[in-house]
């Protein structure tokens, strides 16, 4: 039988109480299916520094080493299912030629070897929120504190045509195989026609589906293909960067390419390759069909995301779920930042300052800053850039929100953009 | 420390650094900050003459390679008398930045690594940079700052590099400098240091330009000075 939740009112929820405290509900009251745990403990019991992370990705990562470097004390365990870390942003730049696919991977033996972070290779089972337990096949480790950076999942169950898609025609929006596929596609195509679908907000990293079109034409024309692109796009606008966008679209790949707004995709027959739309039918050649996405399924299992949720609820400040000392952070929670590998990342740090903090029984002072800046490719040489911040004061308790875009074409953004990756990607592995 | 016991100081290390850098050395350890002292190294001029405060036009950016040979550093004539500054980090910890140096205390020197994520001016790039009041970024719309356009991180080099706004933590360490009969001399670093992760990062590209990261890591003992416009063949402004 499950329990009610106790409410948590909207001023709590937002500001949180003394520094970053959120008023949260304790483990005991949230609704768990209850399921005895069998198995047995991987390691002994937590000694009220524990910090579980599920998610290796750039929000896991990140939390790892920075709780350990906020807090040395801390033990900390990153539980991922993959050996190898692949990353998602850039893969653009991948499927256009213009990285290696080695530059998007990184081992995660820094973690190890350098900040002390346990890393376990493994798939997670469940989550018990009550006992505090996550579960892998082997056996079950409990944890303090519990950070979830689980990223996205297609959210495909009600629309059973993208399920073929995905065989067919790969989105590539999560990281590995997909994309493989796809520059495959992309090199060897030599038909006419081209779908690319972009589903409605929020999805993953906002510019990603227009920065493909834009470089797919690019491509197209170094190619010297005849080629033409319909760009079925669920939203009435590029939600980011649109005049930069726009200005590709409608001037510069004006007769390359079909740019159909506020378009919604009703159906796909893989076989005759034919897309349906609420517009008309669009028959193609190649396609890359980008369908909604959600967060993953676990969170609504363990009861983290409620039904006909599509994403968590957290203290937008805080991170903090419902649940005490829960985090979710990245693509599967509702945050004030876009959903983006870099927002994980900011997001990351920023919890993993409150954590170090109540492991050390120390309160936040300052700023705590959330920051997305993001970059989008206009073709295969030019870059657009877009800066999202959200500073919090915690002595004033206020947020200060600043949002600057850049939508001019310029050779020497591209060059920022590789950097701002490699500066990433620099401190999550160094 | 009292502003007055704070002033004293100051004028105590202004004077000191007239005569020798060791004081200014213990002076600033002795507050407790981070000091730390390295090979007293002359700042010269590509020919290699001592470079005079005259050849340092101001707002203009030049780079010198200190405390290591690898390690740029931004030399800045701010052309105003900047004074001490108290730094917090955010931890709470704090130190005292010393102000300019040279006659009108106008020259200040900052380590050219982006404290947030490293980027710093290579022969090729430079993607971190100062903004000139003639020249200010076009992206934040801020002058007389360091900025870095990777990831928009913006330092104020008039107040110890202190972070004004971006993903940056702590402010860029500074490179501490002494004037002594009309010849500067860089002497040590003051904040936090990101040399060892500089080298970590970047071992592959040290091993390409220096030979080897041992050799990378040799503490210079006397700076070239050149302008970063002449340095890197392309400077990245935001």
């Amino acid at each position: 039988m499950q329990r009610k939740v106790s409410s948590v009112n909207r001023r709590q929820f937002l500001l949180g109480s003394g520094g970053l405290a959120v008023a949260s509900v304790s483990a005991s009251s949230f609704p768990v299916v209850a399921k005895p745990v069998s198995k047995s403990s991987l390691m002994p019991s937590p000694k009220g520094n524990r910090v579980v992370i599920v998610g290796g990705g750039w929000g896991g990562i990140t939390a790892a080493k920075y709780v350990k470097k906020d807090n040395p004390n801390a033990e900390v365990i990153l539980i991922e299912k993959n050996h190898m870390f692949i990353s998602c942003p850039m893969s653009n730049h991948f499927l256009f030629g213009l990285l290696d696919y080695e530059s998007l991977c990184y081992p995660y033996n820094t973690l190890r070897v350098k900040h002390d972070v346990k890393v376990i290779n493994d798939r997670v089972l469940d989550i018990d929120l009550r006992s505090k337990k996550v579960v892998l096949p082997e056996g079950f480790i409990e944890w303090d504190y519990l950070i979830l950076s689980l990223g996205i999942e297609y959210d495909i169950d009600d629309k059973p045509f993208y399920k073929d898609s995905l065989e067919f025609f790969p989105p590539g929006f999560t990281p590995g195989s997909e994309h493989l596929y796809l520059k495959r596609f992309i090199e060897e195509f030599e038909g006419k026609d081209i779908v690319l679908t972009v589903p409605k907000m929020p999805y993953r990293c906002p510019p990603a589906p227009y920065e493909r079109a834009a470089m797919l034409l690019s491509y197209i024309r170094s190619e010297g293909l005849k080629a033409h692109l319909y760009f079925i796009d669920a939203n009435p606008n590029p939600p980011v960067l649109k005049d930069g966008f726009l200005e590709a679209y409608k001037d510069f790949y004006k007769s390359e390419a079909d740019y159909l707004t506020s378009t919604q995709v009703k159906d796909i027959d893989v076989a005759k390759k034919v897309v349906k739309t609420d517009k008309g039918d669009i028959k193609f050649d190649f396609a890359s069909i980008i369908p909604p996405m959600r967060a993953p399924k676990l969170l609504e299992r363990i009861g983290l995301l409620k039904r006909g949720q599509k994403w968590v609820k957290v203290n937008p400040l805080t991170f903090e779920s419902e649940v005490k000392n829960v985090f979710v952070i990245g693509d599967s929670a509702s945050t004030y930042l876009p959903k983006s590998g870099y927002a994980a990342h900011s997001e990351a740090k920023v919890v993993a300052k409150i954590v170090a903090g109540r492991i050390a029984n120390r309160k936040i002072k300052g700023r705590i800053i959330q920051h997305g800046i993001c970059y989008a490719m206009v073709n295969l040489k030019a870059a657009m850039m877009l800066e999202i911040e959200f500073i919090y004061d915690a002595n004033l308790k206020k947020v200060k929100p600043v949002k600057r875009e850049d939508n001019t074409w310029k050779v020497s953004t591209a060059k920022r953009y590789y950097e701002w990756a490699k500066g990433v990607w620099r401190d999550m592995f160094n | 420390m009292d502003r007055r016991n704070f002033l004293k100081l100051c004028s105590s290390m202004a004077v000191a650094s007239m005569l020798d850098t060791g004081v200014i050395g213990r002076a600033l350890a002795s507050q407790g900050g981070d000091f730390k002292k390295y090979e007293k190294a002359l700042l010269v001029k590509e020919d290699g003459t001592p470079l005079k405060v005259e050849d340092i036009k101001p707002h203009t950016t030049y780079i010198f390679f200190y405390p290591f040979v690898s390690t740029p550093a931004f030399l800045l004539n701010l052309d105003k008398e900047v004074g001490p500054v108290d730094l917090e980090l955010s931890d709470g910890s704090k130190y005292k930045w010393p102000g300019g140096v040279g006659p009108k205390k106008s020259l200040v020197a900052y380590s050219a690594i982006c404290s947030h994520q490293l980027s710093y001016p290579t022969k090729d790039y430079s993607f971190i940079d100062y903004y000139s009041p003639e020249n200010p970024s076009k992206t934040t719309k801020r002058s007389g700052v360091i900025q870095c356009c990777a990831h928009l991180s913006i330092f104020d080099p008039s107040q110890g590099g202190k972070v004004l706004d971006g993903p940056a933590e702590f402010p860029i360490s500074t490179v501490v400098l002494s004037y002594e009969e009309g010849k500067l001399y860089a002497v040590g670093t003051l904040g936090v240091e990101v040399y060892q992760d500089f080298f970590d990062v970047y071992k592959r590209d040290l091993r390409k330009q220096y030979g080897s990261s041992r050799k990378a890591k040799k503490k210079s003992k006397e700076c070239k000075v050149i302008e970063v416009s002449k340095y890197a063949k392309e400077s990245i402004k935001c």
